[in-house]
């Protein structure tokens, strides 16, 4: 019974968010108020561990490190400040050191690791490949459709020339080339939820190695719901 | 209102009930059919598979537990070829979920039982580290103090075996990340791939691959298993099929779906555009 709980419990929180799709309600709004606070919660408790941790490190190895460690506390407990009217510039303070070292450490590489390598891979790539149509054709399309893209977003200094035969071609192969992308992008995107959905529902059909008496808790919880559902509803409907 | 103008106002959740039928009806009666083993899955096995014995591999979660569906499949998978190895894995996560997700992996799999791999010797699990790209940066310039106390038995990093002669990102041989979004790889390849060399490897979810794919044409990663369908090939390369193969007929299906709904829209439209229809 102990080893059954919680498996009923997944089933139920699963299929409660999936009664969305039938329309907004209470078993749904249960379920995600209680997983937003769940997830509050263990989010409060990893930061704690990680401090903890922390302590337990360098960080006691001297006098200073101690005090820095307090002075590094204290200016984050100053992001609290973000809800008081009074002293709310002084959540600027943690929010600047925050934003400061993340753009600082990304600025550091960003040319080489997103700029300069990118170029380098789009120049060097051999526009035939020995016994591979497709990947010539493949380097073809990049070699060519990049550039294209990059000059429709090219606004600059360019005037009546947009108009002309050249650019207009150029705008064309960009639009088909971003269609393509965005075809592409789409296609990932339903191939990801549907995945989502296709895991929970191995859970809820219990397929090794989810537990087996997933599938029983599925009918049962599943039955208690639609019926809530449509009784609501019918409820609802009767007596209006 | 003609037929076409009704298929255009359809209700949507009847398309729900259609994906609940296309994706169970699978599951319940799989119809075996056929999968391809093709070149990213491929890529990926061989690069693990070309990685020397005694190598030491970072697995990174870089996602929780609403992506589990779609990587679990290939973390299990990925793990087990880790650990039917002679590699010291070290495992991190840069979401704050990733730890969970690891607990799950690690009920399923047991490494010390079916492995025989010893905790702190072969591997180790160094749990959560924040700060996204801030934290990746710290990692790789002194990994002992940005996780001083190791995730499993709350110890001294330091204390461990195999945890003397790693350090830094330069004594990590492969960085291997499960992701799902920021950070991710872009912040993997600015903090270590490009100041330290560090190999990256990865399987992400579907939505992601338009982004990264960029990064595999230049060599900064150096495989990539995108998706659900691709892990089910990675586990039939591995010979162990399993939860990523009893998906496939269902992924099948559902895209299926897809493409009729699709066509279908596509045709009303094009059929009532010029009436005036909705």
């Amino acid at each position: 019974m102990v080893d059954l709980f919680p498996i009923w419990i997944t089933v139920f929180f699963t299929l409660a968010i999936y009664t969305f799709l039938y329309r907004e309600n209470l078993w749904f709004r249960l379920a995600t108020a209680i997983y937003l606070g769940l997830a509050t919660g263990y989010s409060i408790t990893v930061d704690l561990k990680y401090l903890r941790d922390q302590w337990s490190g360098m960080w006691t190895s001297s006098g200073l490190m101690m005090t820095l460690f307090a002075f590094a506390i204290l200016v984050g407990l100053l992001w609290y400040f973000r809800f008081s009217k009074k002293y709310f510039y002084l959540y600027r303070w943690p929010l600047a050191i925050i934003v400061g070292t993340g753009i600082g450490m990304a600025m550091r590489t960003i040319i080489f690791a997103q700029f300069l390598t990118q170029i380098q891979g789009q120049v060097g790539l051999p526009l035939y490949v020995a016994g591979d149509a497709l990947g010539s054709l493949n380097n073809i399309l990049i070699a060519v459709m990049v550039p294209c893209v990059l000059l429709y977003f090219w606004f600059s200094g360019i005037g009546a020339r947009r108009e002309g035969v050249a650019m207009k071609t150029i705008d064309t192969i960009a639009r088909y080339t971003m269609m393509a992308g965005f075809g592409s992008a789409f296609g990932y995107t339903v191939l990801t939820r549907y995945s989502l959905f296709i895991g929970r529902c191995q859970y809820l059909l219990g397929i090794l190695p989810n537990p087996p008496e997933a599938r029983m808790a599925f009918m049962v919880v599943a039955a208690v719901l639609l019926v809530t559902l449509f009784g609501w509803d019918l409820y609802k409907k009767t007596s209006s | 209102m003609s037929i076409m103008e009704k298929i255009q106002n359809i209700d949507r959740r009847w398309i729900y009930l259609l994906a609940w039928v296309a994706v169970l009806s699978p599951l319940l009666n799989p119809l075996g059919l056929p999968v391809t083993i093709g070149r990213d899955s491929t890529r990926y096995y061989n690069y693990i598979t070309d990685v020397p014995d005694g190598s030491t591999i970072m697995v990174t979660f870089d996602y929780g537990i609403s992506a589990m569906p779609e990587l679990y499949p290939l973390t299990i998978a990925t793990f087990h070829q880790l650990w039917s190895r002679d590699f010291k894995v070290v495992v991190i996560a840069t979401w704050n979920q990733g730890p969970m997700v690891m607990d799950v992996v690690l009920g399923e799999l047991n490494p010390a039982v079916r492995y025989g791999k010893v905790y702190g010797e072969d591997w180790i699990e160094l749990g959560w580290v924040p700060q996204s790209e801030t934290g990746m940066a710290a990692l790789g310039t002194d990994i002992w103090g940005t996780k001083p106390v190791d995730y499993i038995e709350n110890r001294q990093t330091s204390s461990f075996p195999i945890m003397q002669n790693i350090k830094t990102a330069e004594d990590i041989d492969l960085l291997i990340s499960f992701e799902t979004g920021t950070p991710g790889l872009p912040e993997w390849v600015r903090q270590w791939n490009v100041p330290y060399g560090t190999p990256i490897i990865m399987g992400c979810i579907g939505v992601m691959v338009p982004e990264v794919a960029p990064y595999l044409q230049t060599g900064q990663l150096g495989a990539l298993i995108p998706g659900l369908t691709a892990s089910a090939e990675y586990e039939l390369l591995l010979k162990r099929p399993a939860l990523a193969i009893a998906g496939v007929d269902a992924i099948s299906m559902s895209h299926l779906l897809i493409i009729v709904l699709v066509i279908i829209g596509n045709i009303a439209y094009f059929m009532t555009r010029g009436k005036g229809g909705s």
